[in-house]
């Protein structure tokens, strides 16, 4: 059984939930566990490419590190005063900051956003994107005209990186160096972009397009019993973590 | 007398309620069904307007219906829901890359389908014969944007070949694809029409359309009817209402007098190669994926111009991007004898100037006036503010654009606009200018317009032009020197050798 297989709002509807559920506990164990469990689905029970997995989760790690020491050093509260009044003076500072009660709330807050990205990049890598758009529509009732404008957008997207690179390279011939984020080429697709909107518009109401009258789907995702435990699934295990593990 | 597939009765059409110019100034016409019927008139005309309107686009996207009524088959238009309404008619438009909204043909013609509510049973079957029909079957999975122009174009007849509108409508579909693209296209529609479908195609050039045509109807400002009825046979007795109304004329092509003895090229190429891309690998090494151009060797002459003709997709921009030092290449090239690669990209950049397809891509500036300016601070640092304000709208007068000094350049027409970008790219005092399809999105009036004042740049003031087009005719009237990229290497020719072969 592959991740790809479930039905794709079913499984956003389950990530969300259980970000939701996983921001009502304080454990970092629970969270690490939650990531882990990403990764081995991940690894084990989808086509996902790993490289992109990995691409996607190291400026997590590096956000989740940057977290944990902000949290370690500045968080209020239970903070190096109570290991100072305890006894403990004696020690070096990284040692005391360790043992205080901050490194636990810092832990907390680092694994938290692991187990949010792990959830995150499970469902984007596990999902394709017309498919998802095909389901929105089925399951959630999104509009034909929403779906299909957006579909539009994404796939004009090549076309948009190719007049890019064309109009800052003719901002060059003329003399003017544009930098990485200038304004000026990015005024300049801005217009072309409307335009651009207009025709494929125009192009799509020409095949028979609207977004009212009724139409057939080629594509029809249906949700079936193994998307339903796969949700209650995995919201039951993070409740049961939740009770279970000891603070 | 059988329904006709369109009939427009008084149509008056403006872009604003407001607005004091008709775009449509009570037009009234009627094609008649299951013929190849072909619309012609001059850039801004309202031609494609009177398209938009028909197809229901319009009033419906923007602009205001003053008066009239459009009747499809004898069905109002404005009756009719839009999966109706694309059963009797649907338009084929302009640009290629602007008409689908799926990655692949495949999902675009299920997109279609789903349109029209078709059972899915039906869309696999249904699909597939279309993609037969066109010979596209091969491209089916292939990304949409990786087709060539003629392809792409295909592609969008296929869609409409499956919708099985009864009348298709052509918005100058043929007007940047290459001719041995366009005759296929023509091709296909003569073959349409023995299938009973309505044909109506809107276009500013006619030798493609000729043998196929039905009738020819000329339109002029406001869209009015000028004269219809026109076929191949008497088409002789309209020649001064086509030159009066600046479109062309197909006849045996005004070929350019060989031109004098030839100066020093000012760009040559020596044994030069152009991969189609070079990737590197993790390691910084370079692997080249095919080949545009091998071992070519060309001189583009000091002030002349020289023509550049080849299929789409040939290689022509990228040996430009190239002479810019923005595509990489093998062997040498040499501007003004002083080789390439010891010139500073701003240096090189002072000397050679490049207009690109889509002028709107390279307005760095909300005025007319401004455009100018901006080049002439860039590259004349030493003229005050009043003197290069006073030089920037002698520069717009002489290419007739000083009544729209203060406007938008995006607001100009295609022609102005290009136009615009021509003057500014040449008002750096750029001795050498490159043009990318100059005919893109224009009609024979404006490209001719723009040929003769470079021309007379070239004449007398020495400058050096080098245009790639797919456009014969084009190349044959304005260059004095040609070349052909074809298979690899760059030949010269001669005009006359142009038009021997049937397709290029």
């Amino acid at each position: 059984m592959k991740l790809e297989k479930l039905n794709p709002s079913l499984k956003a509807l389950t990530v969300l939930l259980c970000a939701i559920e996983l921001s009502f506990q304080y454990l970092a164990g629970l969270n690490t566990a939650v990531f882990l469990v990403c990764l081995l689905l991940l690894i084990f029970c989808s086509d996902a490419s790993l490289k992109t997995a990995l691409q996607i989760l190291i400026p997590a790690f590096i956000a989740a590190l940057g977290l944990f020491f902000m949290g370690l050093y500045y968080a209020r509260g239970n903070s190096l005063t109570d290991a100072e009044l305890s006894g403990l003076s004696s020690l070096p500072y990284a040692v005391r900051a360790a043992l205080s009660t901050n490194f636990g709330a810092a832990l907390q807050l680092a694994t938290r956003l692991l187990a949010f990205a792990g959830l995150g990049v499970l469902f984007a890598l596990t999902t394709d994107r017309e498919l998802f758009l095909y389901s929105l529509m089925r399951q959630c009732r999104l509009p034909a005209g929403f779906a299909y404008g957006i579909l539009a957008a994404v796939n004009l997207m090549p076309e948009m990186v190719r007049e890019f690179k064309t109009v800052r390279l003719a901002f060059r011939v003329r003399g003017l160096r544009p930098g990485p984020f200038s304004l000026g080429p990015v005024f300049t697709m801005l217009v072309n972009s409307i335009r651009w909107s207009e025709s494929v518009a125009m192009a799509m109401e020409s095949k028979g397009f609207s977004g009212e009258q009724p139409r057939s789907y080629y594509l029809r995702p249906k949700v079936r019993w193994y998307d339903w435990l796969f949700c209650l699934g995995a919201l039951g295990a993070i409740l049961a973590g939740m009770l279970l593990l000891p603070k | 007398m059988e329904t006709p597939a369109l009939r427009l009765q008084d149509l008056c059409f403006r872009y604003s309620e407001q607005g004091k110019r008709n775009i449509l100034d009570h037009v009234s016409l009627e094609i008649p069904a299951g013929k190849i019927t072909v619309l012609m008139g001059s850039g801004g005309c309202g031609k494609s307007t009177l398209a938009a309107v028909a197809a229901g686009l319009y009033p419906e996207n923007g602009g205001f219906l003053a008066s009239g009524t459009v009747e499809l088959f004898g069905r109002s238009v404005g009756e009719l829901s839009i999966p109706e309404r694309a059963r009797l008619l649907s338009l084929m438009f302009q640009n290629p890359e602007l008409q689908f909204c799926m990655d692949t043909l495949r999902k675009e013609l299920r997109f279609c389908l789903e349109n029209l509510n078709v059972p899915r049973e039906e869309m696999d079957g249904r699909a597939l014969a279309a993609a037969r029909a066109l010979g596209l079957e091969e491209q089916l999975d292939q990304k949409l944007h990786s087709l060539s122009g003629g392809e792409k174009q295909r592609a969008m007849l296929c869609c409409l070949t499956v919708l099985e509108s009864r009348c298709l409508l052509l918005d100058e579909t043929l007007a940047n694809i290459d001719s041995g693209a366009a005759k296929e296209l023509v091709a296909q529609m003569v073959r349409l029409r023995q299938e009973g479908k309505t044909i109506i195609a809107i276009d500013h050039r006619l030798e493609t359309w000729l043998e196929a045509a039905d009738e020819i109807i000329i339109l002029g400002q406001g869209a009015q009817v000028l004269a219809r009825g026109i076929n191949r046979d008497n088409l002789a007795e309209y020649r001064e209402l086509f030159r009066q109304e600046g479109l062309y004329y197909p006849e045996k092509p005004h070929l350019k007098a060989a031109a004098l003895p030839e100066p020093a090229p000012a760009v040559e190429l020596k044994g030069v190669s152009i991969p189609r891309a070079v990737e590197k690998d993790r390691w910084g090494r370079k692997t080249v994926r095919g080949w545009l151009l091998r071992d070519a060797c060309a001189a583009f002459p000091q002030g002349r111009m020289t023509a550049v003709l080849g299929k789409s997709g040939s290689g022509k921009t990228s040996t430009f991007l190239s002479v810019l030092k923005q595509h990489p290449y093998e062997g040498s090239i040499f501007i003004r004898g002083r080789d390439l690669k010891s010139i500073r990209e701003r240096e090189l950049f002072g000397q050679i100037g490049m207009v690109f397809q889509n002028p709107g891509n390279q307005f760095v500036s909300q005025k007319a006036e401004e455009e100018l300016l901006r080049s002439l601070r860039l590259w004349e640092r030493d003229l005050s503010e009043e003197a290069a304000r006073e030089k920037a709208l002698a520069l717009l007068d002489s290419f007739g654009l000083r009544p729209w000094h203060r406007f938008s350049p995006y607001m100009l027409s295609q022609g102005q606009q290009r136009r615009l970008a021509v003057l500014a790219v040449l008002a750096g005092r750029q001795e050498i200018l490159f043009l990318d399809e100059p005919t893109y999105g224009q009609d024979r009036r404006s490209t001719d317009a723009i040929m003769e004042r470079l021309r007379l740049k070239v004449e007398t003031e020495g400058l050096t032009v080098v245009f790639i087009t797919h456009d014969r005719e084009l190349a044959a009237a304005w260059a004095d020197k040609l070349y052909r990229l074809e298979g690899q290497k760059l030949l010269e020719t001669r005009p006359e050798d142009l038009f021997e072969e049937a397709a290029l």
